[in-house]
């Protein structure tokens, strides 16, 4: 199914998906970061590979990005992708929660790149197992790849991946807002399924 | 400063000196330039995959994506500007990959290295020599092109910009 021809209704489930996924998502990283993580209300909507590039703003962007491909009956991409500072951040938080007495700035890059990839892992996991949950089925995720680059490169990986379908890719696409109004981190949770598993999704959903 | 020509996913563009052509951001894509020193002439193209088997009739319509149907088409319009078949030259970057996900069916996501493979053989088949290239690796890459020095300036994040 190519994602420009899906109805309105179908979107519209496909964004409750997106919705049941970062609500756990957001409350895996609460847990674990003990603060508020607010998320505001997912997109679906499908974009032409050729206007990805630029579809989250300028392409020069310095972002941070866990990847990880969920396989089996459903398969998608899934991305958690913030500007780089705010990644930075998320790190700092982090080691301030759970190692205590550590200075997040002793900390080696080799080990903050590994805890920015654990983090992501967690985030995508607990996406990923809520959609799970919902439509049943086994599924299995890759382990997780970490990019420090352009965003207009990320997204150029992307489109490279749904250009082998197609020519639209349908993007879920979700804002977390981690510890409050005040010194916040931002990232988005992003999921791309792949087009041969819109069929599986909206099936089980009974809106095919 | 000249004006710079930005080339977008998939597209070809093909300018005269002194302009210049910029791609933003190339991850697993390829921007492979075709040029004429003599006839001062360059074309651009952001290839996106290997080949165009197996695609969609759709997908035919923008004949930049695939390397198989962009060169062609790239040497056609580059010679309709004033360009000497015998006399261009091909310099490339990009086709790195970005995240490598240890047992994972990631096909896919090895494209980079099948985009510059694909590139390098059609290029060599239709005759044309290509004097520079820096593909591969997991940076993302920003280029531009100089119808003045001839040179691709690359720019990977963290690692500075390089001229080839």
């Amino acid at each position: 199914m190519d994602p420009s021809s899906l109805t309105n209704l179908q979107l519209d489930a496909l964004r409750e998906l997106g919705n049941i996924g970062a609500g756990n998502a957001a409350t895996a990283l609460s847990i674990m970061l003990s603060c508020f993580v607010d998320m505001d209300v997912p997109k679906a909507v499908p974009v032409s590979i050729y206007d990805l590039a630029e579809y989250y703003g300028d392409p020069m962007e310095m972002v941070s990005a866990v990847f990880v491909r969920s396989e089996g009956e459903f398969t998608c991409s899934l991305i958690f992708i913030q500007n780089t500072e705010e990644g930075n951040r998320l790190v700092d938080l982090l080691i301030s929660k759970q190692m205590e007495g550590m200075d997040p700035a002793d900390v080696p890059d080799e080990m903050r790149d590994s805890a920015l990839t654990e983090i992501g892992n967690i985030i995508l996991s607990s996406f990923l197992n809520a959609i799970n949950v919902l439509i049943g089925g086994a599924h299995s995720i890759s382990v997780p790849g970490l990019a420090h680059d352009m965003l207009g490169s990320i997204l150029d990986v992307v489109a490279s991946i749904y250009g082998q379908f197609g020519e639209f890719a349908l993007i879920v696409d979700t804002s977390l807002k981690i510890g409050g109004e005040e010194g916040g981190v931002s990232g988005k949770v992003v999921m791309l399924p792949d087009p041969g598993s819109f069929e599986v999704l909206l099936g089980k959903l009974q809106v095919l | 400063m000249s004006k710079a020509h930005h080339v977008g996913m998939a597209e070809m563009t093909v300018v005269s000196s002194p302009e210049s052509l910029v791609t933003l951001g190339l991850g697993s894509c390829i921007g492979l330039v075709l040029y004429d020193q003599t006839a001062k002439v360059a074309g651009m193209a952001h290839i996106m995959l290997p080949d165009s088997r197996g695609a969609k009739e759709k997908a035919l319509e923008k004949p930049g994506k695939f390397a198989d149907t962009a060169i062609p088409l790239l040497i056609e319009q580059v010679c309709r500007r004033g360009a000497v078949r015998s006399r261009l030259k091909a310099k490339m970057a990009g086709g790195s990959q970005m995240f490598a996900l240890p047992g994972a069916q990631t096909d896919f996501l090895a494209v980079g290295s099948r985009n510059s493979a694909e590139t390098t053989e059609i290029l060599k088949k239709m005759g044309i020599s290509l004097v520079a290239s820096d593909t591969g690796g997991n940076k993302g890459r920003t280029v531009e092109f100089s119808t003045q020095t001839w040179m691709l300036s690359v720019r990977v994040l963290g690692k500075g910009t390089s001229e080839i």
